[in-house]
This record gives structure tokens, C-alpha cells and sequence, in this order.
């Protein structure tokens, strides 16, 4: 057993893992070597039309194998139908023993836990919610779950770590040569970031569409170059699951004033100022922080530069009324944003590797200025856990959170101090997702709660009146009287989480719950 | 005449409390379940047998669903439950 950097316990060997490499500090590790690629295509003018009658059919043709790879995206959200098709017909066809990597599941997919049961999926690389969560956190997959990050994802895939073989792409509009894009059809997502790397590693990419355009399809996202074939059905998914109505700021004052406090510590920080760029993401909390940033630019005169990731209405009346130049969209929450991307050249589609890949050549959060992220707990170092909840399950994704705090000048963390009874901020978090020494404040409803290792904030801070400046000792002492004594969480020893840090090293471990 | 009395809610940070006579010399019996169990239940099993001490319930179940309330509720929610089933058994 060795202990990584913040002195987490990593065995020398996971089973169904291999060897973690141990992580050892948020820039340590460097690429070596060439990016790995997609098997070489040739089609010439005897193929001039990739449709095929169904997704049966393009399995077959696509030469999946048991024991292969399968990605998805997720800009379908909680509305997808394409994952649960596709895995159906994987287990009619007597497919078995597949990996599945999809950039995130949602509740929607609980429908795949016949198929882990039953073995047409044996291990899964990406987010795992829900049930199927439980499921796994309870011991109910042979082989541990490995979570990365949106920025981890591509990495993995350009260095070769992961390998894809069939990618199958869920496409609100495309043509029968695989010209596809998100933003038109009755199942229109907004922008297909997720899907762009699948698109260009996978061995044979697999267009699912319930919109066929006439060739060529405009606008495209992604173009035929990658479309190994082309399958029509009825639906792709439910739009009441693909897009929410609309976002809404939230109306409880706990949360509002958690939403104000950091406000004023970003007008606070040397980046309130002209071109300021930031990132909220469509939490309760840190959209409340963009209304209140809102006002606060408006009084001060100070118009941003960009705004970034997964992008609401919010962020497009921002556009709108010329408060940021630009938006940088990798997931389009709503349907305002999702209109916006449609229409306004100034809201750009992104792919996760131009959002968030460390292994490139400068990836969209290295030029962010503030990140407000959310987590379940943030210990005494900083450290933020953002995959396990309080009573040990596996039952969140990485997202972008190790990416953003990475990337951007400023990461504030925002949450109420107790959910429930359960404290935000403990001694030592159960599990790692984001190591301290990228997350600069803990904003909760007793005030602000900096970093020391930025005095340069704390100087900052100091200057403005009235800055409710809580230290962490304080906070975690309110934290624990409040809370109480807690008890242990009782785990076997075996492995079912594998937590990558966005450079593929190993920052922690999940084990498996003890059956209550 | 009823043997059952309750307390609280199942709002967030509150819980249900229901208290029920049982037989004489069966003892006090608690069980909890919800949100905070998994991390909490020493620290709640110990706040409520102090309330049933000072009280001096005596051959009570407590069935106690929790939304995630703090000590000073929880105790709140007890004792509500326990002086309303003993003043009706008066």
C-alpha cells in the first residue's frame, strides 16, 4: 500500500483497475509521447449513403464484439432513449462483457442494471448515479468503477488509456453521410461537446438520429469525416428530459445570502474588473451568484469577456444584454441556451477537450478567471469530495470540478455549512475528487472562509468593509458543535471507485459499503 | 384511549417521533431511520435516552424518522412526543 500526495492509501494493484499511478500534486504529471488514434477508414464513391435500417443492423456492422468498448454522450440528459436502446439490442444479439463509457448516466439509465446483472456490462468508466450508484458502492459490479473528469475523459482517450470501439453518437439532426448537429430537430440538445472525442478516437462512429436531413445537412458540428454509419429512429429522446424549461435562481434566503457572500468576495478579488470570465454551472446556489454578479457589473460598469461550460438562460441574457462578449458552450442546459447556441455566433459550441483537457494545448478553463462549484463535503485542507455522499455511496460524476478549479483564478466553493444534519466541512473528506491546493474559498452562510495559501485574497479582502471573513478552524469548529460526533462509515476492503485525478494519476479510492 | 402519540415532522432538518406504550417491563426500545443514521446514530441514540431518562419513560417503543434534525430538535421532538403520551395515560 502506498499513500499519494495528500496521503490517501492507493494499493500497488487494483483489481479490474491495473496500476494507479499516484497522484502527486494537480501539475505534476506530463504527457510523453504521440496521441494514439482511430483505426483508418477508407470510403470511396461506391458508399455514398451510411444509413442502415436499425441499431441491430449498425451493431452488426459495426463488428462490436463481447468484451469491447461502447461510449455515449450525455447531452440527452434525463430525456436519452439512445443508451438503453442501444445496450438492449447489445444483450439481444448475445453481446456480452462490455465496458461502458459514457461521459456521464442519469436516473433514466437505471434500465441498464438488468443488463450489469445479467453481464452484458461488466465495468463501467464514467459518472454512476442513482441506482446504479448503489448498486455499485454495495458490491454489485466485479470490477471498480473509474471516474474521471470532463477534461480527464479525452485525455484518457488521446493517451491511449481507454480505447474506444464503437462510439455511438445520439444526433438531433443528421444526414445519411453523418453530418451531424445539436441544435435543430424536435430532440434539439444544444451543443454536442461531449460527443467531438468519440467522434474522432473511436475505431467506428455510430450516428443515431431521429431527424434525417437532406445532404449536406447545415450547420454541422461534427461532420461526415468521422460517420462510420447512419441508423434512423423514432425517437431519441424526451424532451421534457433533454431540456428543462427554465432555470431558476433559487428563493431560499439561506441560499441567497450564501449566493451574496460570494458575490462580494469575486467583487471583492483583483478579477472584477473589464474581460472578467466565469463559469456558475446550473446549481440553485451558484446561479444566484450570477444574478447577484449581475448587478454588481451593472453598478460598477464592468463587462466580461466570456462565460463558460455548461451553459443556462442566465449566461444568455448576460450575451444578450452585453455584459460577457462571448459564451463557451461544452452542455446546454436549457432551452434558452439551447436556442441561443441555434442562433447567436457569439455562443460557441465546444468540444470537452477545447473545454477542459489538460493534455492539450491550452485548454477553455486555463483562461477562466472564477469558478463557483458545489461539493458534498470540503475538509480542513480544502480538499473537496464531490463523487461519494456522507454515508459512503458512490453516487456522483466528476464533471468539470477538478478541471475548473484547476483552470481558473479564483475557485470558490458554495454551500450551506449543514444539508440536513450532515456538515459541509469535516476534518478529513471521505473521498477525494479536488485537492486543496486548487480551491482558493469555502463560502457558506457564517461568511468566507479563504484559503491561507492565497493572502493575496485574504489582503484583498481585508480592504473592503464589511466582508464577512470566517477562518476554516472557526468554521469546521461551528461545523462539528452543530453536527455532533459522527460515526464511521463501515466499508469491506475491496475497491468499487477508482477516482482519477484529470491527469490520470489516482487521487483516491472508493471502497465497498458493508451490507447493513 | 389512545397509547400512540407523535411529534414533529418530516420536513428538512426535523424528524417524526412516535411513541408508543408497551407492556410493563419491555423496556425502552428506539428505532431510528433517515437521512443522518448513517453517520449519527450514536450521537442520536444518545440524545434520546437522556430525554427518556430525565422524563422517566419507562416501557416505551420510539420510532424516530429522520430528516436530518440537530440534537437540540431531535430532543425537542421527543420529549414533545413522550409528555404527550404520558399526560394522556394520566
Amino acid at each position: 500500500m502506498a499513500k499519494n500526495i495528500l496521503g490517501r492509501e492507493i494499493p500497488e494493484f487494483i483489481e479490474g483497475y491495473g496500476k494507479p499511478l499516484l497522484f502527486g500534486g494537480a501539475f505534476a504529471r506530463k504527457p510523453e509521447g504521440n496521441a494514439v488514434g482511430a483505426k483508418i477508414r477508407c470510403v470511396n464513391n461506391d458508399s455514398t449513403d451510411k444509413r442502415l435500417p436499425d441499431v441491430k443492423a449498425a451493431i452488426i456492422a459495426s463488428g462490436l464484439k463481447s468484451g469491447m468498448t461502447v461510449s455515449f454522450h450525455h447531452h440527452l440528459r434525463n430525456g436519452d432513449f439512445v443508451v438503453n436502446q442501444v445496450i438492449d439490442a447489445c444483450a439481444e444479439l448475445g453481446i456480452n462483457n462490455l465496458t461502458l463509457f459514457p461521459t456521464a448516466l442519469f436516473g433514466v439509465h437505471k434500465k441498464l442494471i438488468e443488463h450489469i446483472k445479467s453481464g452484458v456490462i461488466t465495468k463501467i468508466m464514467g459518472s454512476v448515479n442513482g441506482p446504479i450508484g448503489q448498486l455499485v458502492s454495495e458490491g454489485g459490479m466485479e470490477v471498480p468503477v473509474t471516474l474521471r473528469s470532463h477534461g480527464g475523459r479525452p485525455r484518457a482517450v488521446k493517451a491511449g488509456d481507454v480505447h474506444i470501439d464503437v462510439a455511438f453518437i445520439a444526433a438531433p439532426a443528421s444526414d445519411k453521410y453523418g453530418n451531424i448537429c445539436g441544435t435543430v430537430g424536435k430532440s434539439a440538445c444544444g451543443s454536442l461537446g461531449y460527443a467531438f472525442t468519440d467522434a474522432q478516437y473511436a475505431d467506428c462512429v455510430v450516428v443515431i438520429t431521429d431527424n434525417i436531413q437532406p445532404y449536406p445537412a447545415s450547420p454541422v458540428s461534427i461532420s461526415q469525416v468521422h460517420a462510420d454509419f447512419v441508423v434512423e429512429v423514432e425517437s431519441i429522446g424526451d424532451p421534457a428530459g433533454i431540456v428543462s424549461g427554465t432555470t431558476r435562481v433559487t428563493r431560499d434566503p439561506l441560499r441567497l445570502l450564501i449566493a451574496k457572500y460570494a458575490s462580494q468576495l469575486i467583487e471583492a478579488s483583483p478579477y472584477f474588473q473589464d474581460g472578467i470570465s466565469f463559469q456558475t454551472g446550473a446549481g440553485g446556489i451558484p446561479l444566484a451568484v450570477t444574478a447577484f454578479m449581475k448587478e454588481a457589473m451593472i453598478k460598477r460598469g464592468i463587462k466580461g469577456s466570456f462565460g463558460l461550460g455548461g451553459i443556462t438562460s442566465y449566461f444568455v441574457e448576460l450575451l444578450k444584454e452585453g455584459l460577457v462578449e462571448k459564451l463557451m458552450d461544452v452542455q446546454s442546459f436549457d432551452l434558452g441556451a439551447v436556442q441561443s447556441i441555434a442562433e447567436n455566433p457569439k455562443h460557441i459550441e465546444i468540444s470537452a477537450d477545447w473545454y477542459a483537457n489538460p493534455w492539450n494545448n491550452g485548454a477553455a478553463v486555463n483562461m477562466l478567471d472564477v469558478v463557483i462549484l458545489g461539493a458534498t463535503e470540503v475538509d480542513t485542507d480544502f480538499n473537496a469530495n464531490v463523487n461519494t455522499e456522507a454515508d459512503g455511496a458512490l453516487l456522483h460524476g466528476t464533471g468539470g470540478h477538478q478541471d475548473t478549479a484547476a483552470g481558473a483564478k479564483l475557485t470558490i466553493i458554495a454551500q450551506p455549512l449543514l444539508r440536513g444534519r450532515i456538515p459541509c466541512v469535516t476534518d478529513s473528506v471521505y473521498s477525494v475528487t479536488t485537492p486543496g491546493e486548487v480551491i482558493d474559498a469555502i463560502v457558506t452562510e457564517y461568511g468566507i472562509t479563504i484559503n491561507p495559501r492565497r493572502k493575496d485574497l485574504l489582503d484583498a479582502c481585508a480592504e473592503v468593509k464589511g466582508l464577512p471573513l470566517v477562518s476554516m478552524e472557526e468554521l469546521s469548529a461551528r461545523a462539528k458543535k452543530m453536527s455532533g460526533p459522527t460515526d464511521p462509515v463501515e466499508t469491506e476492503d475491496r475497491i468499487i471507485g477508482v477516482i482519477e485525478w484529470r491527469d490520470g494519476t489516482v487521487i483516491d479510492t472508493v471502497k465497498q459499503l458493508k451490507k447493513k | 384511549m389512545s397509547n400512540t402519540a407523535q411529534a414533529g415532522t418530516l420536513e428538512s432538518m426535523d424528524c417524526l417521533v412516535t411513541a408508543t406504550q408497551g407492556v410493563p417491563g419491555s423496556g425502552v426500545k428506539v428505532e431510528i431511520t433517515g437521512s443522518s443514521a448513517a453517520r449519527f446514530k450514536s450521537a442520536m441514540e444518545k440524545k434520546v435516552n437522556e430525554v427518556v431518562v430525565s422524563l422517566g419513560a419507562k416501557d416505551i417503543d420510539l420510532s424516530i424518522q429522520d430528516n436530518g434534525a440537530i440534537d437540540l430538535v431531535l430532543g425537542a421532538r421527543v420529549e414533545a412526543a413522550l409528555k404527550k403520551l404520558m399526560g394522556g395515560a394520566k
